[in-house]
C-alpha cells in the first residue's frame, strides 16, 4: 500500500434524477493528512463524505481505502469513524457506553473496552465523565464525546461534517484547535466536511475546493488563498480586489492594461498578448499612501492612482474603498494600528507587487482537477 | 382593560365546556353508583340503599369467569404477537428504503377504517376455510388484526422523532443493520411501544362485534358474556364490571403516561431534539 494515497476517490459520480451532484469526484489522501472538504452549500462535500462512509451508492467511480476497494462494502464493513454534525450521540447510553460502542462492534476484546474508553476520553479530556449522559453534558463536551466515539476504534479515516457549525463562535475557536491537536497527535488521516473557510484554512493540511458537484482546486490553504486558480476560488476564499485589463506587450515583458493604470507582468511567457484577464490581489496585498508619500515608497513596482471614498472600521481591521481613475472600486485593507487613516476624498495611490496578485481569464474553465 | 364582551365570551364558552364535559362524565357516574345499588332490579336513579352485592355476583358467575378468563389469554396472547409484529412493521416502513412503502403501511392500517363487524365476519370465513375450528385460535387471529394497527401507529409515530442518524451512527461504528436495530432503534422507540402495548390491550380487551363472531358457546370473550348475559336477563352485574373495567384502563392510563409521557403519543420522540 502507498503511504500516500490511504484513501483515494476514483471519478466518484452521482446523479439525483437530472442532477449531477458528483462529477467525477477524483482526489487522494495521503496517511496522517489533514483534508477539508470546502464549498458553498449544495457543491457536493457532504455527498462525498457520504460515499466514503458508504452511506451514498456511487452511480460509479471508486473508494479505496489502504489499498482496498471499499466501493461495494456497507458502511459497518468500512474502516471509517464518523463525527456528525449533531454528533448523533447515543442519548440512551452513557458517555463510557457510547466510546465503547465501536469497539464493541469492531471486535475489540471485552475486557480492553473500560481502559481503552478511559485512555479515548482522556486524549479528549472527559477524564471521569464516562457514567454522564450526553444529554447532561455542554454542547462543547458532547462535540468531544463525538469525536472520541468516532477515533475509538482507530479507524483508518476519520470522516468529519461540519464538526465544530453547532458551537457558539468563541468556543469554535478552542475546539478547532483542540481538535487539530487530537487529530495531530493520533496520527488520524482526516476528512472534514465544511462551508466555513477559515476553519478548512485552521484545520487542514490540504484544501479541496468544491462546486456544482466538481473538485475547483486542490491546495494547501496557503496556496488556494495565495494562488486561486479560478475567479470562483480567489472570491470564495477571503477577499479579493480584481482589475481587468488587456495583455499588452511591453520593453521588458508585459503589462496589464488597465482602467486604472498598468500592472506589470513578469514570467508569463505562456500567456499571449491581446488576451483579456482580470488582475486579482489580497487586499492585505496593498499599500494606501497619500498622493504626498508615493515618491517616498519603496517595495512596491504597482503603483495605481484612486480617491478613497469610504473607510470602515472594523475593530482590528481597516477596510478602505478607493474608486479608480476608470470609477472601479477597489479594496484594500489594513490594520487599524496608530497610523493615520486617509479621510473619504483623500488622493491616494494604491501600491503592491504585481507578483503579489495573480491573472485569471475573465471566464472559469471547467477542466477535471484531481 | 377587558371589555363587558369578553367576559361575555368567556363566560359563554365555559358554560358550554361545563355541559359538555357533564355529558361525558354523567354516563358513567351512574354507572358508578348504579353498581353499588341494593335492589335487585333495575330501578329508578338514585338508589335508595347500598351494597356490594354485584360485585359478589360477578366473583361468583362461572359464567363470566370463563369469560374473564378466555379474554385475558386472548388479549395478552394477541398484544404480544402484535407488538413484535408491529414493531418491525413499523422499523421496516420508517426506516426502510423500498418501493410500496405507503401501499404496505396503508394496507397494514386497514383494520382501523374497515368496520369490525366485516373483519369479524372475514375471519370467521377465512378461518373457516383454513380449516381453523378452535374458537380460541380463531379469537386470537382476529384480536391480532384488530390490535396490530395501534402498535404500529403508535410505534410510527415515536420513530418519526428518532431520528435516522443514529442508526447510520451505529452502523458507522461497525454494528450490523440487526444489531444497530436493536440497540440503538429499539431502546429509542421504548417508551412508543409500550404504549402501543398497552393501548392495543385495551382496545382488544374491550372489542365486541369481532369477539362475537369469532366465539363459540364454549369460547367467548368477558364482553360477548356480558351482551349475552345482558340481553337473557338485563342486571347490574354489568354496572359493576363496567366500574372495573374503567379503575383497571385509569390505571393502565396513568402508567401510559408515566412510562411514555404525552409527547409520544402526540408523535414526538422523546428523545428528538
Amino acid at each position: 500500500m502507498d503511504a500516500n494515497r490511504l484513501l483515494e476517490i476514483q471519478d466518484a459520480s452521482k446523479s439525483f434524477g437530472s442532477t449531477k451532484v458528483l462529477d467525477e469526484v477524483s482526489f487522494s489522501v495521503a496517511q496522517g493528512e489533514i483534508i477539508a472538504l470546502l464549498g458553498p452549500s449544495g457543491c457536493g462535500k457532504t455527498t462525498t463524505l457520504r460515499a466514503i462512509a458508504g452511506f451514498e451508492p456511487l452511480d460509479y467511480g471508486r473508494v479505496v481505502i489502504a489499498g482496498q476497494d471499499m466501493t461495494l462494502r456497507r458502511p459497518y464493513e468500512r474502516p471509517i469513524g464518523l463525527v456528525f454534525q449533531d454528533y448523533a450521540l447515543f442519548p440512551h447510553m452513557t458517555v463510557g457506553q457510547n466510546v465503547g460502542f465501536g469497539m464493541r462492534h469492531r471486535g475489540i476484546p471485552r475486557r480492553e473496552i473500560p481502559e481503552r474508553t478511559a485512555s479515548v476520553l482522556a486524549r479528549v479530556q472527559l477524564d471521569g465523565l464516562a457514567h454522564r449522559k450526553p444529554s447532561e453534558l455542554s454542547g462543547g463536551q458532547q462535540q468531544r464525546v463525538a469525536l472520541a466515539r468516532a477515533m475509538a476504534t482507530e479507524p483508518e479515516v476519520m470522516l468529519l461534517d461540519e464538526p465544530l457549525s453547532n458551537l457558539d463562535a468563541s468556543l469554535r475557536l478552542q475546539l478547532r484547535i483542540e481538535l487539530r491537536q487530537v487529530l495531530t497527535a493520533a496520527g488520524s488521516t482526516a476528512i472534514i466536511v465544511t462551508h466555513d473557510q477559515e476553519e478548512a484554512m485552521g484545520l487542514a493540511d490540504r484544501i479541496v475546493l468544491m462546486k456544482a458537484g466538481r473538485i475547483v482546486q486542490i491546495d494547501a490553504p496557503a496556496d488556494l488563498y495565495a494562488r486561486p486558480r479560478s475567479r470562483f476560488a480567489a472570491e470564495f476564499i477571503g477577499e479579493a480586489t480584481w482589475f481587468e485589463g488587456i495583455l499588452r506587450p511591453k520593453s521588458s515583458g508585459m503589462a496589464l492594461e488597465t482602467g486604472a493604470g498598468l500592472i506589470p507582468i513578469e514570467g508569463r511567457s505562456d500567456l499571449s498578448p491581446g488576451a483579456a484577464f482580470g488582475f486579482c490581489i489580497r487586499p492585505e496585498r496593498i499599500s494606501v499612501l497619500l498622493a504626498e508619500d508615493a515618491p517616498l515608497f519603496e517595495g512596491a513596482d504597482t503603483r495605481l492612482a484612486g480617491e478613497v471614498t469610504y473607510v470602515e472600521r472594523l475593530g482590528g481591521d481597516v477596510r478602505i474603498w478607493v474608486r479608480m481613475v476608470d470609477g472601479a472600486s477597489a479594496q484594500v485593507s489594513a490594520k487599524n494600528t496608530s497610523v493615520i487613516l486617509p479621510e473619504p476624498g483623500a488622493k491616494v495611490w494604491l501600491a503592491f507587487r504585481a507578483a503579489d496578485g495573480v491573472l485569471l481569464p475573465p471566464v472559469d474553465t471547467k477542466e477535471r482537477v484531481r | 382593560m377587558k371589555r363587558i364582551e369578553d367576559y361575555i365570551g368567556t363566560a359563554i364558552y365555559t358554560t358550554v365546556l361545563l355541559f359538555a364535559g357533564l355529558f361525558l362524565v354523567m354516563p358513567m357516574i351512574v354507572a358508578v353508583v348504579l353498581s353499588f345499588d341494593a335492589r335487585s332490579f333495575l330501578g329508578a336513579f338514585p338508589p335508595t340503599e347500598f351494597s356490594l352485592r354485584w360485585y359478589r355476583e360477578f366473583l361468583s358467575d362461572d359464567y363470566l369467569h370463563r369469560g374473564l378468563y378466555t379474554s385475558l389469554i386472548v388479549s395478552t396472547i394477541a398484544t404480544l404477537v402484535s407488538t413484535v409484529l408491529g414493531t418491525f412493521a413499523a422499523i421496516a416502513i420508517d426506516r426502510g428504503r423500498f418501493k410500496g412503502r405507503a401501499t404496505l403501511e396503508a394496507m397494514f392500517l386497514s383494520p382501523l377504517i374497515i368496520p369490525t363487524v366485516v373483519t369479524g365476519f372475514a375471519v370467521l370465513i377465512f378461518t373457516a376455510s383454513l380449516g381453523i375450528m378452535d374458537g380460541l385460535t380463531r379469537l386470537i387471529l382476529g384480536h391480532i388484526l384488530i390490535t396490530f394497527p395501534y402498535i404500529l401507529r403508535t410505534v410510527l409515530a415515536v420513530l418519526s422523532g428518532v431520528p435516522k442518524r443514529y442508526t447510520e451512527a451505529a452502523l458507522s461504528l461497525g454494528a450490523k443493520p440487526w444489531l444497530a436495530t436493536i440497540e440503538v432503534t429499539l431502546p429509542l422507540a421504548r417508551s412508543g411501544i409500550i404504549a402501543g402495548a398497552i393501548f392495543a390491550f385495551v382496545m382488544s380487551f374491550d372489542e365486541v362485534a369481532v369477539s362475537l363472531f369469532l366465539s363459540d358457546p364454549f369460547t367467548y370473550t368477558l364482553p360477548v358474556a356480558l351482551l349475552t348475559q345482558m340481553r337473557a336477563s338485563l342486571n347490574l352485574t354489568i354496572a359493576a364490571i363496567s366500574v372495573i373495567f374503567l379503575v383497571v384502563s385509569v390505571l393502565l392510563i396513568l402508567a401510559l403516561d408515566k412510562l411514555a409521557g404525552v409527547e409520544t403519543l402526540t408523535g414526538r420522540g422523546v428523545y428528538g431534539r
